[in-house]
């Protein structure tokens, strides 16, 4: 799936820095997913399922969704940067998460419980936020965080050596 | 990306799959099978003790919505995956949300109707409404949503030829910009690409493939020179959509392309005007019409006029393979399978390029033609005298555009091949009568695809990278003995394309070691192309990555083993000064 990925593009290149862009925009992301977990009280019941502190609860959730954002970059390398899907390509990938998380992963570390009700409900919108929110933002910061085309230009990757087979490595030690 | 989407289309055919589903689905709750009820599910979440009119309303907006989120992935991830017709794509599509909303929203969504906030997991409570008729009702639904949108969403690309005169598309508006350069003239060497810019009907000649706006050039046309030249490009092959510009009869809208062309003149790349590509206007028909030299001189003149510092053209691109797709394998424009239709429309092609010619003449003498054409080479799988036949009548065949163009005799072969079908001898005569204009260069384009082998049941089989562009320009160099190009190369492997790249660029190095006259070398194209993997048969919308940029106008990695290239090369004596071009200036 990923070389076929890569034969058809979707690969970022070596100027470009998805791991970075997404890690930044996943954790701008949690903002506003932080704040729709809060009004449906889902933050709380979160934090009394997995019993930590509310606060605690919220860092987790941002170092891990910050985490989910570098793994969706780099997943949809050059596709997430495109602003006219990133945010579809974005509420697919939280979906997803959101599938997992509340599904399987959630139960799993609460000891089986989970939120139900209303949370349940905040739950669902906040992944879809995230990914909205992260969908749109990298195609923002990913050109920024880019090295300049003159500088990839000169990578020795690009160069003449490019010419050579890869594939037929004794010839090219000799 | 892997896809161009059209999100409008995609979102009318979700939304009308949900709809659909709700059509169906209703009356059969209303009398009493107990179906899964998603809208009201979903609008009680919402309006739980409310009247039914105010969970209907929201449930069905809800569905809606989400209808219309599945069309958009669907659009993105699946659509034409299959070589199937879309409805069945759809339906099997469809597959996918049943399984997640069987397994996954429906039981989510009973969670969410619990009073409760925190809830202990059982699958008592999770499986509670899926009934065997529940679950049925659910299929059938997906089924329904699934045919509905995949028989809504088709051809994402292109679009009615009718519409092109009514709203037709528009250059963005130029915006005032600290342009990275200014356009020079010089005899350098050309490190040169394009904007794929091809226009042909397919369907019939009822539905516009336009290349330029599929990539989006059409709105990013600014950032897409200002690319070229960061690259360091500094010739950039350019074609004004000639349907669109060609209203009528000497009636051109040059509000089209007045403001592109003035950044070129202003800023560069210095452009090589691509007059015909592959498609005409509808008024004009295809190219069985006879008529076509008439008309298309006029526009190659009047632009001539417009745009008198224009030195470089190409008034039709490729005819060999513009013939070939429309003639032979019925793919564009006239959609024939006819060698003797091919053979008309290289007539016609070559009649109305000559008479580009002159007219370009007439308004720019020193005006430099670059015929850009697809090198070819078709080799016999085996001693099979039927086989080696069909190779020799393609290997002529692929002569013919420039035989008739450069004035060069065609063998007793092809001559009675043409007569065979139609072409009178004053025609030929006349052609090889011809003075061909002193500034004229053979472009030769080169594909992995362009090398083929004749298999034995006469079919022509992609050999990839036998020969060699090397070798291939070398018999076109020995036939025509003319200034030549490198016009045209790319690779559909991302990943593979600087290789591909700097293995082109040791073929060019080395005919030119051997003596040949060549002015320039070509990387097409700047963006990324649509549905060339298929030869535009069919709009797909499918993304094919060959561009030195991206669809998002990032840099990919030919691009920057591209810039490399250009930076290794352009102060080299030899290529500063480009003595072959500098002799087709004098």
């Amino acid at each position: 799936m990923a070389s076929f990925l890569n034969a058809h593009g979707i690969n970022a290149g070596p100027i470009q820095r998805p791991v970075l862009t997404g890690l930044i925009s996943g954790l701008l992301g949690t903002i506003p997913a932080s704040l729709l977990l809060h009004l449906f009280g889902t933050l709380e019941v979160e934090a009394r399922i997995l019993g930590i502190s509310t606060l605690a609860t919220l860092a987790a959730g941002a170092v891990i969704m910050a985490a989910a954002g570098a793994v969706y970059a780099w997943l949809f390398g050059r596709a997430a940067n495109n602003p006219h899907s990133g945010w579809l390509f974005g509420i697919v990938f939280g979906f997803a998460l959101w599938a997992a998380g509340s599904a399987m992963v959630l139960p799993l570390a609460g000891g089986g419980l989970a939120p139900g009700g209303v949370p349940s409900i905040g739950l669902f919108l906040s992944f879809l936020v995230w990914g909205l929110a992260t969908g749109l933002l990298v195609p923002h910061f990913h050109r920024p965080l880019s090295d300049a085309l003159a500088k990839g230009a000169t990578l020795n990757q690009v160069g003449p050596a490019a010419a050579a087979d890869s594939w037929v490595p004794r010839r090219n030690r000799a | 990306m892997m896809r161009i989407v059209n999100l409008p289309k995609a979102a009318v055919a979700g939304g009308a799959g949900a709809l659909a589903w709700e059509a169906a689905i209703r009356p059969a709750l209303l009398t009493g099978v107990p179906f899964y009820d998603i809208v009201r599910e979903l609008g009680t979440l919402a309006f739980p003790d409310g009247p039914w009119i105010a969970w209907w309303l929201t449930g069905l907006a809800a569905h809606v919505l989400g209808g219309i989120g599945w069309a958009l992935f669907y659009a993105n991830f699946f659509w034409a995956r299959l070589d199937i017709k879309p409805a069945f794509q759809g339906l099997i599509f469809a597959a996918l949300p049943a399984v997640l909303a069987i397994f996954l929203v429906t039981p989510q969504l009973q969670l969410m109707h619990l009073a409760d906030g925190i809830v202990e997991l059982d699958w008592g409570i999770l499986l509670e409404p899926l009934t065997a008729t529940a679950i049925a009702g659910l299929l059938a639904g997906h089924m329904l949503f699934g045919l509905v949108m995949g028989a809504l969403y088709v051809r994402p690309a292109g679009y009615p030829v009718e519409n092109e005169r009514r709203n037709p598309p528009r250059y963005a508006a130029r915006r005032a910009t600290s342009a990275n350069g200014r356009r020079t003239q010089s005899a350098g060497f050309m490190f040169a690409t394009g904007i794929e810019c091809s226009y042909p009907t397919i369907e019939n000649g009822s539905w516009r493939r336009d290349q330029m706006k599929g990539t989006w050039h059409y709105d990013r046309w600014q950032q897409d020179f200002a690319l070229a030249r960061e690259i360091g490009i500094t010739h950039i092959r350019y074609g004004p959509p000639l349907h669109l510009v060609l209203g009528g009869p000497g009636q051109y809208d040059w509000s089209l392309v007045d403001e592109p062309m003035a950044e070129l003149e202003e800023f560069g790349p210095e452009p090589i005007i691509d007059l015909c590509h592959f498609g005409l206007p509808s008024w004009l028909g295809n190219f069985q019409n006879p008529d076509i030299p008439g008309p298309m001189s006029e526009f190659a003149g009047a632009f001539a006029q417009r745009y008198p510092w224009v030195r470089f053209y190409t008034p039709i691109n490729e005819m060999f393979v513009c013939a070939r797709l429309s003639t032979l394998e019925g793919l564009w424009n006239e959609q024939m399978r006819d060698a003797g239709a091919y053979v008309t429309a290289v007539v016609n092609m070559a009649s109305a390029t000559v008479a580009m010619e002159e007219a370009i003449l007439r308004h720019r003498p020193d005006a430099i033609f670059i015929h850009a054409e697809s090198s070819e080479f078709f080799q016999p799988c085996c001693p099979d005298p039927k086989i080696e036949e069909i190779a020799r009548l393609e290997n002529e065949r692929r002569f013919l555009p420039l035989d008739l163009l450069f004035a060069h005799p065609v063998s007793d072969f092809m001559r009675d091949h043409i007569r065979q079908h139609g072409v009178d001898d004053k025609v030929y005569d006349r052609f090889m009568a011809r003075q061909v204009p002193r500034r004229s260069i053979l472009g030769v384009d080169y594909y992995e695809w362009n090398e083929r082998l004749i298999d034995r049941d006469g079919e022509p089989r992609v050999l990839g990278e036998l020969f060699g562009w090397y070798v291939i320009a070398q018999q076109y160099w020995q036939r025509y003995q003319r200034t030549m190009m490198h016009t045209e190369t790319n690779r559909m492997d991302a990943e593979d394309a600087p290789r591909w790249l700097w293995r082109q660029w040791h073929n060019a190095q080395l005919l030119i070691r051997d003596g040949v006259p060549l002015v320039g070398f070509t990387w097409y194209s700047l963006n990324d192309q649509i549905d060339w993997h298929i030869g535009m048969k069919e709009a797909l919308g499918t993304v094919y990555p060959v561009g030195l940029v991206d669809m998002n106008r990032d840099p990919r990695q030919v691009g920057l083993a591209y810039k490399h290239l250009i930076d290794m090369y352009r102060d080299v004596p030899q290529y500063r000064e480009c003595e072959a071009l500098r002799e087709m200036l004098r």
